[in-house]
């Protein structure tokens, strides 16, 4: 359980110390990735409380859900037509959901847990 | 368990990328934050400021212009006023000598007259010719008074100005169209003694005419007046 969250710290550290830059007009490219990656890691979070994560299905939905992002709002810049918007729309409602089913078992966890406990 | 450890490290992975993505959207937007610090007010005020400044340069900028043109005005209309003063005084005069220069004015004074005349003695009717008085020997007189300082110049009383031809016409030469016989008075206004003495170098101008057997007669005179270039005939 430790290890994906040193990663994640590892990782948080060497993008903030590397220094790399990249030109404003690509930092869309870079928030629509990010969120469709944090939709991935929720989902796939949830999955696995959910007792259904698999993960070739995490890790193909991973790269592709930013590919596929990226690739929207790529077009829609092109194309003159606020793509990347309907990638926000439809990771951030996704996302949200996520963690409400998330939010939702731990809570039937916890009344569970509560129920177990007052029954002993 | 190899599975397990298999996608622990798959997870790790894929949650160092997350990380390295996060960290990285974090400085850039950490590094783009001094540059939107400024609220709606702030730039429309700046734009206000700004507006009114470049204005104001603007402004600034045609009056400077409008002063310089003012000043050079100025500068001219002064050189005229100092060149009227001072012209006024001179300028009548000048007028009047540059008249006498160019010959469109009746000049007077002191200078020398000198007759140019055939030979009187022509051994032959054959070799009259080297007897007699040539348009070259004429001009030789005329270079020689206007090197000499000369201030007018005329043959048989026409001015001579500074367009004049002589050319040889048969037995008579022609100054500006008109003819001329010998002999010839060549009067200049300037210096009789100068003049004369030019005219009388050792090997000068006098002696040469000599040699073609022609008679010259230099005079020094106190009173010459000389009639303008194109002068009514009398």
């Amino acid at each position: 359980m430790w290890l994906p969250l040193l990663g994640m710290l590892l990782g948080f550290a060497v993008g903030v110390l590397a220094g790399w830059e990249i030109p404003d007009e690509y930092s869309n490219y870079l928030s629509i990735a990010i969120l469709a990656a944090f939709d991935t890691l929720i989902g796939g979070w949830r999955a696995h409380l959910q007792r259904t994560y698999d993960e070739l299905v995490f890790i193909t939905g991973f790269f592709f859900n930013i590919i596929l992002a990226t690739t929207l709002t790529f077009l829609g810049i092109h194309l003159g037509v606020d793509l990347y918007l309907a990638a926000v729309f439809a990771f951030g409602v996704r996302l949200f959901q996520n963690i409400a089913i998330i939010r939702r078992l731990w809570l039937a966890e916890w009344a569970e847990r509560r129920q177990n406990r007052e029954k002993s | 368990m190899r599975r397990k450890v298999r996608s622990r490290v798959l997870l790790t992975f894929i949650c160092f990328i997350f990380g390295t993505m996060l960290g990285f959207s974090y400085q850039h937007t950490k590094e783009e934050e001094p540059r939107r610090q400024w609220s709606d007010s702030e730039w429309k005020k700046e734009y206000e400021y700004r507006s009114a400044l470049i204005a104001l340069q603007k402004e600034n900028r045609s009056l400077k212009q409008q002063l310089v043109k003012k000043q050079a005005e100025l500068t001219e209309w002064e050189k005229k006023l100092a060149e009227q003063q001072s012209n006024e005084v001179g300028l009548a005069k000048e007028a009047e000598q540059l008249r006498m220069h160019v010959g469109k004015a009746r000049v007077k004074g002191k200078g020398v007259a000198v007759t140019l005349s055939d030979s009187s003695y022509i051994p032959s009717e054959a070799s009259a010719t080297d007897y007699i008085v040539h348009e070259q020997h004429v001009w030789k007189v005329v270079h020689e008074l206007l090197i000499s300082g000369a201030e007018a110049v005329a043959i048989n009383g026409q001015r001579i100005s500074h367009r004049s031809y002589i050319v040889c016409n048969g037995p008579v030469i022609e100054v500006d169209g008109t003819q001329h016989a010998a002999p010839f008075v060549i009067s200049a206004i300037g210096d009789p003694d100068v003049l004369s003495s030019a005219l009388e170098l050792a090997g000068g101008v006098v002696d040469q005419l000599v040699e073609d057997h022609i008679d010259v007669k230099v005079e020094k005179q106190k009173n010459i007046v000389l009639d303008p270039v194109f002068a009514p005939k009398p």
